[in-house]
């Protein structure tokens, strides 16, 4: 069974964001993720930089510091190769992950 | 690859923790920032729209601790918290911190330098090939009680006729003046066969050892030890082929041994061999059978023989030597051995059994103190514990902080043992007395001092957890409630501290007993007389060699010059010389047999140790005189007849009390042999031969005039009497004499070596010094003992008192008065102490008589000793009770039941 618990779906989103949108710093993801998803989704803060900071370290992706257009410091990310490595595994097990509970819930 | 890529940056992240966190808030307070701003767009106030974002955010502090969680290593962290939180625990309690780590620190740092010094004086194997195969041979007659070496002949017979071993080595030590290598020097050296290298198995560090070639043909070759290499010749690897005088012959150094090479292992650290030489026997040597039983002999095990085997071979090829004792009829020659360890081990191993005694019981003082502590401690923080459980603290979470702390206790007395240990060490090494084997071997043994911490680490974890278990395991509003009901629950756990205390206290006595022993036995060899007055007494050695002084006439000439030219030095009262002097002694005797004397069947010989002596000898060492004259002039001179002046016990023993003035005797083991007689002229005082708490020896003092004469036909054995002792005594300080007396000895012969120059005083302190060193050991460990128990009986009480603070406030305010308080808590505190010094008096009475071979004047039940012991203790239990006493009984009540 693939990996396909919800913090993969998590991980899943935010290295979606950052392929679409190549360099982003926190608020942008979870705004990103807001609008793009109609407000359907919405990405608690309290889980999204331990993801970031976790995706950091297994290198997925990468920071730096950095001006956004109104001057002020926020810390950018971005992702690495093995980051869009990692979105292409994970799309593919999510892909898996809705085809199964489809197919469950269209059993009758 | 990814988890340890994973690990190695949370455990830098644990280091930059600082930087990271800082990192972090920067970022957080960016997003609320970007989100603030955003807020203002949508038309909101600056107020408005800050507090929306931080509500929409959440828990700040929340996503903090979950991004930390992940950063760094969770557990690792939790234990810094709890070794930081611990610290501060025992810095909030000095005095239990204290006490607890002083406590450990003794134990450990104690118990671990002990074991080593025992370790390596008597359980580590010699440094030999297989050594446990080495055996050292002895002889005996089984008429006589002494234990003897071999005689020169039996070494060549043992290596010729014996199987049971692969080989033999014999060796006998000797002294040699050294010239040719720096400044003169006397070293102390030992004639080996060529056998003896082979059977130890050890190589020399450069060149080879000697051939037995070499050997017969008595070849002038040496091998010195390395410090003589290294001091004497700047470790020069071309040392090889060189000469040095011994004696003033030359003789050619063909090896060097390596550096931690000694033997024979000798007791103490000047026992150490300079050189060593072929034994090559004299003539004179190989036809002594029966008569000199001082050669060394080691052997080697053959491998498959059995020490049974062995044994009935050495009876096989003593049966051959037997009837070589013809000429001592009636004696029966034995034979036996022991390894070469036990022999050289089995002096030492009396003392440092009950140093390892002793210090085994401070360990255990130690851990029961440790125990006690800890059970009060953790007694006293139940209502925390509570208090915690209560709030909401895993069970989990208060034990390992608990674990936490005690490993902490254990770890910093752990870590001040070692220091202690490694102090202990090299203190034993240099203060240990001369009395012991292989000092140079001592060095700190880590696996026992990790045992030790262990031992120690184990205690404080089951005394510090336990208690602290049990009371969480009943309710946690069991522990919050106070008074009454927590009351109950302490007894129990009061009883056990009275037991340890109990335990401690009788420990503490059995030390006690058995440093007072040592100290009494101590205080009796200081009143010891040694027969003379060793102050203002100069002694030195010299050693006339025989090729330049062959003739007795010659060495009386050199003495008597030396000794009239000493005798016009300023502040000299009186000038003699003699073979042996007091104290350091040589044991050896002479057998005597008194005229008319006949020895029964199985009866021992009668042995004299003998002086020859030249000058005022009695005078200047202040003997006294007991029945008829001193030796003088008459006796000196040529065709004088022959005389001789014995001591009490030599007159008490050999001549049955009878006056022995005008008797006469002979040298030998029958009166109607071919000895001259010698006619008793005096009796003077025993002296003490060897240590003060050494049993008294029969002496006799001849002429050296007369002594080649009196050896009749043994004198071309034993040779001239040029190894003479110069005792000199003086107006004050002589000390000072020393550079004078050297002056003069060089002008007299300018090679000619001094050596072994002390005051008598020196000499007599010296041999005082095991004793001083064992005494004072045992007493800083009763010391300590006694320290250690009088914490805990402290501790309880103290402990005893907070505890019942309300109660005593309760009694006070019915009615009891102070005093009653006072003697109630007293009296608890003496109950225990007797009941220990019940344990302790048993404990004595099962154990001293270990002790036996350490006392000297003393019974290993001296009641008067004992009596003192009990005394302090319970004096000192008293007064370590009264502390806690007096706080109780200072007790107001209104306040303290207020208070609660």
């Amino acid at each position: 069974m693939a990996k396909n618990d919800l913090q993969g779906t998590l991980d899943l989103l935010v290295l979606k964001t950052l392929s679409q949108l190549g360099s982003l710093h926190g608020y942008g993801i979870v705004l990103h993720i807001q609008r793009a998803s109609d407000e359907l989704l919405s990405v608690e803060e309290g889980s999204l930089y331990p993801a970031l900071h976790r995706m950091e370290q297994n290198g997925w992706i990468g920071s730096e510091w950095a001006l956004t257009e109104t001057n002020r410091k926020a810390k950018y990310y971005k992702l690495t190769a093995a980051g869009r490595k990692q979105l292409q595994e994970a799309e593919k097990n999510f892909e898996h992950l809705v085809k199964g509970v489809r197919a469950i819930l269209r059993y009758a | 690859m990814e988890p340890i890529r994973i690990l190695l940056s949370r455990c830098s992240a644990l280091f930059r923790r600082r930087n990271l966190d800082e990192d972090l808030d920067a970022e957080l307070s960016s997003h609320i920032e970007f989100a603030v701003e955003e807020n203002m767009k949508r038309g909101m106030s600056a107020q408005q729209a800050r507090t929306r974002a931080l509500r929409e955010f959440g828990g700040v502090t929340q996503t903090k601790e979950a991004y930390r969680v992940q950063q760094g290593l969770p557990f690792l962290e939790a234990v810094l918290i709890d070794v930081r939180y611990g610290l501060r625990q025992l810095r909030k309690s000095p005095a239990f911190a204290a006490t607890a780590i002083l406590t450990l620190a003794l134990g450990i740092g104690g118990m671990t330098a002990v074991f080593s010094v025992v370790e390596a004086v008597l359980l580590r194997p010699l440094p030999f090939k297989d050594s446990g195969q080495l055996l050292s041979l002895h002889e005996w007659v089984r008429e006589d009680p002494h234990e003897f070496n071999v005689t020169a002949p039996d070494v060549l017979i043992f290596q010729r006729e014996s199987k049971a071993f692969t080989g033999e080595g014999g060796y006998v030590g000797a002294g040699y003046d050294v010239t040719g290598a720096g400044a003169p020097f006397h070293a102390a050296a030992e004639r080996v066969t060529a056998s003896l290298f082979p059977v130890l198995g050890v190589d020399p560090l450069l060149g080879r050892t000697f051939t037995q070639k070499e050997d017969e043909n008595t070849a002038p070759v040496t091998v010195i030890s390395y410090s003589l290499w290294r001091e004497r010749f700047q470790s020069d690897p071309g040392v090889l082929g060189k000469t040095i005088d011994l004696d003033r012959r030359p003789y050619t150094i063909i090896g060097v041994m390596p550096r931690n090479f000694e033997f024979p292992l000798d007791a103490g650290r000047l026992s150490r061999r300079d050189l060593w030489v072929p034994m090559s026997f004299t003539p004179v040597e190989k036809n002594s059978e029966g008569s000199n039983y001082d050669y060394g002999l080691v052997a080697r095990l053959r491998p498959g023989v059995s020490t049974a085997q062995a044994q009935i071979d050495v009876n096989r090829v003593i049966a051959g030597i037997q009837p070589r004792y013809t000429a001592v009829a009636g004696l029966h020659l034995q034979g036996y051995f022991r390894t070469l360890k036990e022999e050289t081990v089995h002096s030492a191993r009396p003392f440092l059994n009950i140093l390892l005694g002793a210090v085994s019981l401070i360990m255990l003082i130690a851990c029961v103190n440790i125990a006690n502590l800890l059970l009060v401690r953790a007694a006293s923080r139940r209502r925390e514990f509570g208090v915690r459980l209560a709030l909401g603290a895993a069970r989990r979470i208060v034990l390992r902080q608990l674990l936490t702390e005690s490993l902490l206790l254990s770890a910093i007395g752990g870590t001040i043992g070692a220091a202690l240990a490694v102090v202990l060490v090299h203190a034993a090494a240099v203060h240990l007395p001369d009395s012991l084997p292989r000092l140079g071997e001592i060095a700190i043994r880590w696996p026992l001092f990790a045992a030790a911490s262990g031992f120690a680490g184990v205690t404080g974890v089951l005394c510090g957890v336990a208690p602290a278990l049990a009371s969480m395991r009943t309710d946690v509003l069991d522990s919050l409630r106070d008074g009454s009901h927590a009351a109950g629950q302490g007894r129990s756990q009061y009883n056990l501290q009275s037991v340890l205390v109990i335990l401690e206290t009788a420990l503490a006595l059995l030390l006690l007993v058995a440093s007072g022993l040592l100290l009494r036995s101590f205080a009796k060899m200081l009143e010891t007389d040694p027969g003379f007055q060793p102050q203002h007494v100069l002694t030195a050695s010299l050693s006339l060699p025989r090729h330049d002084y062959p003739t007795q006439q010659k060495v009386d000439e050199f003495y008597a010059e030396l000794q009239r030219r000493v005798e016009t030095l300023p502040g000299v009262r009186t000038v003699s010389f003699s073979s042996n002097i007091p104290i350091v002694g040589q044991n050896g005797g002479r057998l005597i047999t008194p005229e008319g004397h006949v020895r029964s069947v199985g009866e021992g010989f009668l042995i004299a140790s003998t002086y020859l002596v030249q000058g005022n000898y009695f005078q200047t060492l202040h003997i006294p005189l007991i029945r008829g004259r001193y030796l003088d002039d008459r006796d000196v001179q040529a065709g004088a007849p022959m005389v001789a002046i014995i001591s009490q016990s030599f007159a008490e023993t050999y001549f049955h009390g009878k006056d022995p003035i005008g008797l006469r005797m002979k040298v030998g083991d029958r009166f109607d042999g071919p000895m001259p007689a010698i006619t008793v002229v005096g009796v003077v005082g025993d002296v003490k031969q060897g240590a003060l708490d050494q049993p008294t020896v029969a002496q006799m003092y001849e002429p050296i005039s007369q002594a080649a004469a009196a050896l009749g036909p043994m004198a071309a054995m034993l040779g001239v009497a040029g190894n003479m002792d110069v005792v000199i005594r003086t107006a004050d300080d002589p000390s000072r004499l020393l550079p004078s007396l050297e002056k003069i000895v060089h002008q007299l012969d300018p090679l000619l070596v001094v050596s072994r120059a002390h005051t008598m005083d020196e000499i007599v302190a010296a041999t005082e010094s095991s004793r001083r060193f064992n005494t004072a050991i045992l007493t800083a460990f009763a010391a300590i003992a006694l320290v250690l128990s009088l914490l805990g009986i402290y501790g309880v009480l103290a402990y005893a008192v907070a505890q019942r603070t309300r109660e005593i406030a309760i009694r006070m305010a019915l009615g009891a008065s102070r005093k009653v308080v006072l003697l109630r808590t007293l009296r608890y505190a003496l109950t225990v102490a007797v009941m220990g010094v019940v344990g302790g008096l048993i404990a004595s009475i099962g154990l001293t008589h270990f002790l036996k071979s350490l006392l000297y004047g003393v019974k290993p039940l001296d009641s008067a000793t004992i009596a003192g012991a009990v005394l302090v203790l319970l004096c000192c239990s008293a007064l370590a009770a009264l502390i806690p006493a007096q706080r109780a009984a200072s007790i107001d009540p209104m306040r303290a039941l207020r208070a609660e």
